[in-house]
């Protein structure tokens, strides 16, 4: 396979690659000069035939998303998700970190597409550094006048402001982020009304992800067929992976969504394999919240397709952890029930409840008190939760069921055998506090 | 109007009312915690998931949609579809049940809300008897929020109910929410309690026993009150109330829904203004005097002495010599029964509105909201009837003064034979009237708690408080609102409207309804009177 030219990471490794002038030297802020020379419309018809589905996690087509803007509308606010908090996913933080302007580029570009005035960048509060780095680049792009008014001597005005969260995974969920930005509770909205009519503020609002965005330079230059020819039909475009575990090269990488998550864990120029002679037993592909893949299962294609096919939410954000087979899978379950029942925002019954009690029954097990009919309660809270079957606002509770059920689901065996080697008699004496 | 289809039966509605309003009314026990109808939509105790049908996105073809959806949240609309009674909800209910008791103490045995309690009748209607949990429960606080308010935090259902009061009717945003998941808890800012004149509906509002009002608190059990319709008679606005109660005393005072008067609320004043019922000064029988001899008659014989006093002084002094002092506590059927008798027995009597307390001004709610924004106001007028008092005196005519002018002819003799009324719940003798009723020979003082008047009045008859008498009050927008009694007067005392309706010469049982008849065949505006609609007994 040829090696693959990257689109996003091309100033990876560059000096000063988060300042404008190396931005610009490297071919930057030439799509958007391209962009406003159209109409808001030819720019949302260009990123349609692009099929540039949205990389936060649903996957949804960026210009179709633009277009479910009422016509009518007087104003429009785009908010860019940069909260990034699903566990071992970092694409965000390295785009951020590496090239803020194409970031901006892309901003801008989605801005005139959408016709918004204003642009929020919704940081979590975990990133400071990059929080600093993105807040150079605005400042160091309004004063070159690409951001404020009349942007490249065009009608086309606007303004970003980089903000802050306050630390909760929620608020990734974009009407989670919407209130937050409101200086409110992250408390994710029922809808309708879609943010698309009455979002932020009350005003028409499109929320997208950091990638998502900084696709949208290359898409402007270079033109819709061409973003189209990387990757399959339904996946098209570069795509950012991240790796993280046992693996020689753990990090962020470039590519089509041809991969395997095996071609991610042993090619030499992305994971290079496992560390200390390990052995894969469990990969988590897209973030956690997707689900779980058992060491027969690595041939999945991280695109946006084909991880229905092994019983997963979906692609996610494509950011792998690799668990070997020195780890005891109940200590997985733990880790990761323990993550949803702090990180749910409380306000839906079956989530707020059903995270907590997987948490309890996930940290009996692992503390050797587990019952085998323990599973099958897991994997029934599992199915009495989320946003799929209607029972919550938002998609927080299908992420948390999706890694205990599938982990339950592959993992049977190994976890029976845990349970039945227990000290007799620890389950009935051990009950836990939640802490 | 709409016609929507729940269960397959045809529901008619208000076009656009949630759907789950639309089958409570219609009679289906859809349970629900979040929603009130008289707070914002919040969707999200996601008890009410109904299965309803929907366009397709793509086909547009109308089918089952496969995700449940809170009837709560869906706006009835003509032709549409809706299931309740089908596994997929039931499933649902029985899992939220699960749910909600995983962390709940259970300590129904001492809980205030036990047998009012929407936990209790939802899972013993939709859930399941046996609980699956085994693990510790969570034990969030007990915390004291406010000077008539405790919030047991392990108690709640987080429906958020009482935060959306709190920002939304009220306006004075006391209560939020802390910590995330399970952990999720009411609260108030440090030095912030909640403490505003309406606070106390957050109680009533509260599906579960987690807000208590201090004042009902270990009170008594729920199921050992009897309940009475009544009216608030804490000022004009005649908030629809209930007033619960048990072996004639009352324990406490709650809201009944009055579109458009009171709606669900009502404010603290009110709800806490019942306790002179059993203030230590009641009158509670009879006193006639005759120079220095004073008895305590039966109450048979009552009427008869009255009436034969009353003509002799009449006879003796001339019709104009005699006042009538009315009071805006009074029931309209006993102001017109005292009119009835004062007239029959000299047409040419002087009729007297009491004092109407004023105190301060009108305190509109959610705080700082005027024109329709407002939601509910407590009125400045602390009295119930000023307006029905007024009524009866434009339909009488004939003599009338103000009371200034009352206290000042009295003063100067003009009036040798006075029936005042009082039934304030506070002191109002003033020092310029105790003066002036000196004059007066035959003095009645008819009132809740002892007087200077008393001491010198041939006849003191006591009032009872409002809890203890029937009829109807007129409220400042005019409604005519019937409200019963719930207790009996003290020991020794007698419903005022009995007495003055066997002194206005009526034989048997005083019956406000039927007054209220012989009323409205002279003042016509008394046959159209105000009752807030029944609700199903599962709707709150
Ligand atoms: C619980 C939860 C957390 C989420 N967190 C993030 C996040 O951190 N970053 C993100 O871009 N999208 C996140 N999303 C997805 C957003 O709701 C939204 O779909 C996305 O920002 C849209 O951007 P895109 O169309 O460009 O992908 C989250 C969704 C849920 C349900
Ligand atoms: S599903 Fe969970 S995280 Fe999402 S809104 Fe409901 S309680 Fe909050
Ligand atoms: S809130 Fe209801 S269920 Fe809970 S202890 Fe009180 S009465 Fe029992
Ligand atoms: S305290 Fe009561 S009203 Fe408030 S959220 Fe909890 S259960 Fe609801
Ligand atoms: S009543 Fe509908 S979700 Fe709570």
């Amino acid at each position: 396979m040829a090696a693959f030219e990257p689109v996003l990471l091309r100033n990876r490794g560059v000096e000063q690659s988060t300042t404008l002038k190396v931005y610009e030297s490297r071919g930057g802020y030439q799509g958007v000069r391209k962009a406003l020379k159209q109409t808001p419309d030819e720019v949302v018809e260009e990123v349609k035939n692009a099929n540039l589905r949205g990389r936060g996690g649903a996957g949804f087509p960026a210009g179709v998303k633009w277009s479910f803007l009422p016509k009518d509308r007087t104003r429009t606010l785009l908010c860019v998700n940069a909260d990034e908090s699903e566990p071992p996913t970092f694409c965000n933080r390295i785009l951020m970190e590496t090239d803020p302007h194409q970031l901006i580029e892309g901003t801008i570009i989605a801005g005139f597409a959408t016709q918004s005035q204003t642009a929020y960048i919704y940081l979590r509060v975990e990133f400071h550094e990059q929080f600093h780095i993105v807040q150079k680049a605005v400042e160091e792009a309004y004063a070159a006048g690409y951001l404020g008014k009349k942007i490249f001597g065009s009608e086309y005005s606007l303004d970003i402001y980089v903000h802050r969260g306050a630390g909760a995974y929620v608020c990734g969920e974009e009407t989670g982020l919407i209130e937050s930005l409101e200086g409110k509770r992250g408390w994710p909205r029922i809808k309708p009304p879609f943010p698309a009519v009455e979002g932020l503020f009350g005003q028409p609002t499109v929320v997208n992800n950091v990638e998502t965005l900084s696709c949208l330079p290359h898409i402007l230059e270079r033109g819709a067929e061409w973003f189209t020819s990387i990757g399959p039909d339904h996946s098209a475009g570069p795509k950012l992976f991240c790796v993280s575990g046992p693996v020689k090269n753990p990090g962020c990488y470039e590519g089509p969504m041809t991969i395997s998550v095996r071609d991610l864990i042993e090619r030499n120029d992305l994971g290079g394999g496992m560390r200390d002679g390990k052995k894969v037993k469990c990969v988590l592909p897209g973030g956690v919240s997707m689900g779980a893949l058992s060491v027969d299962e690595l041939d999945m294609k991280l695109d946006f397709a084909d991880p229905r096919n092994y019983g997963l939410l979906g692609l996610g954000t494509a950011a792998a952890v690799v668990i070997d087979e020195s780890v005891d899978m109940r200590m997985v379950l733990q880790n990761l029930a323990r993550f949803y029942g702090t990180e749910s925002c409380g306000q839906c019954t079956q989530c707020r409840e059903g995270t907590s009690w997987m948490y309890k029954i996930a940290t009996r097990i692992a503390s050797g008190a587990g019952r085998i009919s323990d599973l099958d309660l897991l994997l029934e809270t599992a199915r009495n939760m989320g946003m799929m079957p209607g029972y919550s606002i938002c998609g927080l509770p299908d992420g948390a069921t999706y890694p205990i059920e599938t982990i339950i689901k592959k993992f049977r065996p190994e976890l029976e055998a845990s349970i039945n080697a227990q000290a007799p008699g620890k389950a009935e004496a051990l009950f836990t506090v939640l802490n | 109007m709409a016609k929507i289809i729940i269960d397959g039966q045809e529901v008619e509605c208000r076009d656009n009312i949630p759907v789950l309003q639309a089958a409570v009314d219609a009679g289906w026990d859809v349970p629900h915690y979040c929603y009130h109808p008289g707070l914002s939509i919040a969707a999200s105790c996601r008890l009410c998931l109904m299965e309803m049908k929907m366009p397709h996105p793509q086909t547009k073809e109308m089918g089952w949609a496969p995700k449940l959806m809170p009837s709560c949240q869906t706006p009835a609309r003509e032709g549409m579809e809706v299931r309740f009674a089908t596994e997929k909800v039931q499933q649902n209910q029985k899992n939220c049940m699960e749910f909600f008791l995983l962390n709940h103490p259970l300590d129904c045995p001492v809980c205030d809300q036990a047998g009012e309690c929407h936990l209790q009748d939802y899972s013993y209607k939709f859930g399941d008897p046996e609980s699956r949990m085994v693990d510790q429960k969570l034990k969030n606080p007990k915390k004291d929020i406010g000077p008539n308010t405790l919030l047991y935090s392990d108690r709640c259902v987080m429906c958020t109910r009482c935060v959306r009061f709190t920002d939304e009717v009220s306006g004075t945003h006391e209560l939020g929410l802390v910590n995330r998941g399970s952990r999720l808890e009411i609260d108030v800012f440090p030095g912030l309690p909640l403490d505003n004149p309406m606070q106390g509906n957050v109680v009533d509002i509260c599906p579960v026993g987690c807000l208590l009002d201090k004042d009902f608190l270990f009170q008594r059990r729920v199921w050992e009150l009897s309940t009475a319709s009544s009216i608030c008679p804490g000022c004009a606005t005649g908030c629809a109330i209930r007033v619960d109660h048990a072996d004639d005393k009352v324990y406490r005072l709650k809201p009944r829904y009055n579109p458009g008067i009171n709606d669900w609320w009502m404010c603290d004043e009110g709800r806490y203004g019942f306790k002179y019922i059993e203030d230590s000064k009641r009158v509670t029988s009879p006193i006639v005097r005759r120079g220095l001899d004073a008895t305590s008659p039966e109450w048979a014989d009552i009427p008869e002495i009255v009436q034969f006093r009353f003509e002799q002084h009449v006879r003796e002094n001339g019709g104009e010599k005699l006042a009538a002092v009315l009071s805006p506590f009074m029931s309209c059927e006993e102001g017109w029964l005292l009119i009835e008798f004062m007239r029959e027995t000299a047409p040419e009597c002087t009729l007297v509105m009491g004092p109407v307390p004023m105190e301060g001004d009108d305190q509109s709610f959610p705080v700082g909201a005027t024109g329709d924004k407002v939601k509910f106001t407590i009125l400045n007028e602390k009295c119930p009837n000023r307006r029905g008092v007024e009524m009866l005196l434009e339909a009488a005519g004939g003599n009338q003064c103000s009371f200034d002018e009352f206290v000042e002819k009295a003063g100067g003799g003009s009036f040798t034979a006075a029936w005042i009324v009082g039934g304030y719940p506070k002191e109002w003798v003033s020092k310029e009237l105790n003066k002036a009723t000196g004059k007066i020979d035959l003095l009645v003082v008819q009132d809740l708690l002892q007087n200077s008047l008393m001491t010198s009045a041939a006849f003191v008859f006591p009032a009872c408080s409002w809890a203890e008498r029937e009829g109807s009050f007129v409220n400042a927008g005019g409604q005519i609102q019937p409200f019963d009694w719930a207790t009996n007067p003290p020991e020794g005392g007698r419903r005022d409207g009995q007495y003055l309706y066997e002194i206005a010469g009526y034989a048997g049982l005083y019956n406000g309804e039927r007054v209220r008849k012989l009323m409205a065949a002279k003042i016509p505006a008394f046959k159209e009177i105000h009752e807030p609609p029944v609700r199903p007994v599962h709707a709150h």
